[in-house]
């Protein structure tokens, strides 16, 4: 799913498109990516960053661990030069995707555009790494 | 034309606004501090270690003889408006140098000025008129001589450490100033080359080479066991709770006893500090109580003797299985001691001012349970359990504010004493290692 | 909000990537948002510097990013600083003493200062810096909001976050609020921990 960005760019999408349709991988398998830009006004990207990378969710601090970035900055690799992008990378063994309670670990992929004046616009899509079933809350009468 | 914001701010998972300014404060400070340490020590090494190393260097040697001898006289403002001169013994003395007869005033380094011209005098006459001493000239100016040479070590020390600590500091943060400048959240997180110079301190746990996000799990494997192959290490609060009131009862009454001791000498001295004697009543309650506690916390935790749990392989990982040993040691009947394999969530997150650190155990398995033992002195009770793993186990994990960790838990119900519980973290690794299989650790099978 | 791809995953609306200060509009007691141009007003009034007083985890902080946001438009803020403890008074004189004349540090935590704020007071007001600071406590700073826990208020931020799916009724908000004397921030926690045991 998309961001919206702000202003004029209501109509910009990032849509990512992986190589196994469920997003679901084991550890160490190969992850490729498409992306398709799409809404794109007078205001071009300057440049554009991929990014596969874990982050937790819960009730705690919001951490991060950054598996895989490359920045582009070259014209003819930039959107709407180049109107869709690719990039691949093999996945850790760790860590896995993990529905917990009051901690969860997501990956996740993010198409990153940057344009004049610092501004941003990001995509992210959630995939899955693993096969961990969702742990539950203790209730009562648990050992 | 829209100005660059100072904070960026996200909304859910839109971003906007700009980070280029928003580390330009800090930058600019560790620029000044950069500045500073570039300055000083400039200052340092052209007024103090360059000559220093200039005379044990360049100079040359050759034999003075004292012609004369005098003080120097300098004045000083030792206050605005005031006035005040210092002494400075010198010593003329006469050398050759390419066969040239020269003389020259030195000023011998035991020589230190003063503004004491009686004990300016006195150093001065250290020296005799016609005395033979060693000399070095600068062979670039050859009326320069001096009689000492070594190192001022402690100056060349300050010459490091002051401007070398602003130098480090200030550059280092300078240069992950610039580097953070305008950077998405990706490409800062994104490890490099100079993370691990810059960011030393860096918030995060180690962990384990080839298994980001997994702890290291390096103590685990520390001790080796007695009769399985690894001796566990003990995560129990009361030790840490015991420590603490120890370290408090110790430091509570050694003011306690200087207030006392206070106290005494002011009546034996025949004066009556009414305001310390009020004092030492309630320090001394609170010191007493320190004391009881520690004590019986002491007297808890020996009493109750120690556990000790050995595994025979680490680290684990899903699918396996693994033999434990417990030892309990004591001297007396427990009524019941039990070992559960737990797994764990910690989340920490900083409110506000506040930092809100939450636990939920969210996996328990039992492993084994013991009633009713009898434990003798020097004859601890060891008992066996079987650690079974499951194949789709979350493994261990660890990040700056969030864990999800394993560990044996052992409780204990001490008979006419309170139960206990104690801690054995253990690390879980991923249960994929490339070959498919995952490794057990029980004796009867070859060990990875 | 992040796509749900994986038939696993569960996204607790209360969770602290969508509760944290400055992911939620600042709102007043009544649950409407608050005008932060009618506070950054207020702020000017005052000379530029004041203070949002209220107990904890009532918003204080979010208000403080979102006047940090609104001066940050203008081109008057100076940066954000958290204070922990008195230790963390040099870290805030560094950054008045390079701050330039006219604008404002935001400043969560001013009780934490403790006998150091009203040196750090002085220096800003030497500076020509502003000032806007979260206290738990008068601060000897005119008082610009004085943020609490309501149960409207509560009702408000539970619609601002993602939906919950009809897991969470109203009488989990109101006893949440009860049991939590007014704290939202707690209030919040209780209503992620109901929303985790109701979704599997």
């Amino acid at each position: 799913m998309n961001q919206q960005g702000e202003g004029g760019r209501q109509d910009l999408r990032v849509l990512l498109q992986f190589c196994r349709a469920d997003r679901r991988y084991e550890p160490l398998a190969a992850l490729r990516v498409r992306y398709v830009v799409e809404g794109l006004t007078d205001d071009q990207p300057r440049a554009v960053e991929h990014s596969v990378l874990w982050y937790t969710e819960g009730k705690g601090e919001e951490d991060m661990g950054v598996h895989f970035f490359e920045r582009l900055t070259e014209r003819a690799s930039l959107p709407p030069e180049a109107a869709a992008g690719t990039f691949t990378t093999l996945l850790p063994p760790s860590p896995l995707s993990y529905e917990g309670v009051i901690v969860k670990i997501r990956w996740c992929a993010r198409v990153r555009l940057f344009f004049s004046g610092g501004r941003d616009f990001v995509s992210e899509y959630v995939f899955e790494m693993g096969r961990i079933p969702p742990a539950r809350p203790p209730r009562a009468g648990d050992a | 034309m829209k100005l660059p914001r100072f904070f960026a701010k996200k909304r859910g998972h839109r971003r906007t606004g700009s980070q280029v300014w928003g580390s330009f404060g800090d930058g600019l400070f560790h620029a000044v501090l950069l500045g500073a340490g570039v300055v000083f020590g400039g200052l340092l090494a052209s007024g103090v270690a360059v000559p220093e190393w200039r005379i044990n260097h360049d100079f040359l040697p050759t034999s003075c003889t004292v012609v004369a001898k005098g003080l120097e006289r300098h004045v000083t403002l030792s206050a605005p408006g005031r006035a005040e001169p210092t002494w400075q013994p010198c010593l003329r003395v006469r050398y050759e140098v390419a066969g040239i007869r020269r003389e020259s005033w030195t000023r011998p380094s035991a020589g230190a000025a003063t503004a004491d011209r009686t004990l300016a005098l006195t150093r001065l006459s250290s020296w005799r008129l016609g005395e033979q001493l060693p000399g070095w000239y600068d062979p670039s100016d050859v009326s320069r001589v001096v009689l000492e040479r070594g190192y001022n070590w402690w100056m060349w020390l300050l010459a490091l450490l002051l401007p070398g600590a602003l130098l480090a500091f200030g550059g280092a943060g300078v240069v992950r100033s610039v580097r953070r400048w305008g950077k998405s959240e990706e490409r800062r997180a994104a490890p490099s080359r100079l993370s691990g110079i810059l960011d030393p301190l860096a918030g995060g746990p180690a962990q384990a080479p080839d298994h980001p996000g997994v702890p290291a799990g390096d103590d685990q494997v520390n001790s080796p066991g007695t009769q399985l192959r690894y001796r566990l290490p003990i995560e129990s609060p009361e030790n840490w709770t015991l420590l603490g009131f120890g370290l408090f009862a110790v430091l509570w009454n050694a003011i306690l006893i200087l207030l006392a001791v206070g106290a005494g000498l002011d009546l034996l001295g025949g004066r009556t500090d009414w305001l310390l004697i009020g004092l030492l009543v309630p320090f001394a309650c609170v010191g007493v109580a320190g004391i009881v506690v520690f004590v019986r916390g002491l007297v808890l935790a020996t009493a109750v003797g120690t556990t000790q749990l050995e595994i025979s392989a680490h680290p684990l990982r899903p699918g396996g299985t693994y033999d434990v040993l417990l030892a309990q040691g004591g001297v007396g009947r427990f009524a019941s001691l039990e070992a559960t394999l737990e797994l764990e969530e910690q989340a920490t997150f900083r409110q506000g001012t506040d930092t809100r650190t939450e636990k939920l155990t969210v996996w328990r398995q039992p492993l084994q349970a013991w009633q009713d033992l009898q434990v003798t002195a020097g004859q601890r009770f060891e008992g066996r359990a079987v650690v079974s793993l499951p194949a789709n186990a979350m493994h261990s994990f660890a990040s700056e504010h969030n864990y999800v960790r394993w560990s044996i838990v052992v409780r204990g119900a001490p008979a006419g004493w309170p139960s206990f519980t104690r801690v054995f973290p253990v690390v879980v690794f991923p249960g994929v290692d490339g070959e498919g299989t995952p490794p057990s650790g029980r004796l009867s099978e070859a060990a990875p | 909000m992040t796509a749900i791809t994986a038939p696993n995953m569960i996204v607790n609306p209360f969770a602290t990537r969508f509760t944290r200060p400055g992911r939620l509009v600042p709102l007043d007691a009544t649950g409407r948002p608050l005008d932060v141009g009618v506070v950054v007003e207020s702020l000017r009034a005052a000379g530029g510097r004041a203070a949002i007083v209220g107990p904890h985890g009532t918003g204080k902080t979010t208000l403080l990013l979102a006047l940090a946001d609104r001066l940050a438009a203008a081109g008057r803020l100076a940066g954000v600083v958290r204070v922990r403890s008195w230790l963390d008074a040099a870290g805030l004189w560094r950054r008045i003493i390079v701050t330039r004349h006219g604008a404002t540090l935001c400043v969560d935590g001013w009780e934490q200062l403790g006998p150091l704020a009203w040196m750090t007071a002085a220096l800003a007001r030497g500076r020509g810096c502003g000032l806007v600071v979260t206290s738990h406590r008068e601060p000897g700073l005119p008082v610009l909001v004085r943020s609490e826990g309501s149960l409207p208020l509560l009702a408000a931020l539970v619609a601002s976050v993602p939906s919950h799916g009809d897991l969470i009724r109203d009488a989990d908000v109101a006893d949440a609020h009860r049991r939590h004397g007014g704290n939202l921030r707690e209030s919040l926690y209780d209503l992620y921990d109901r929303f985790e045991s109701r979704c599997r």
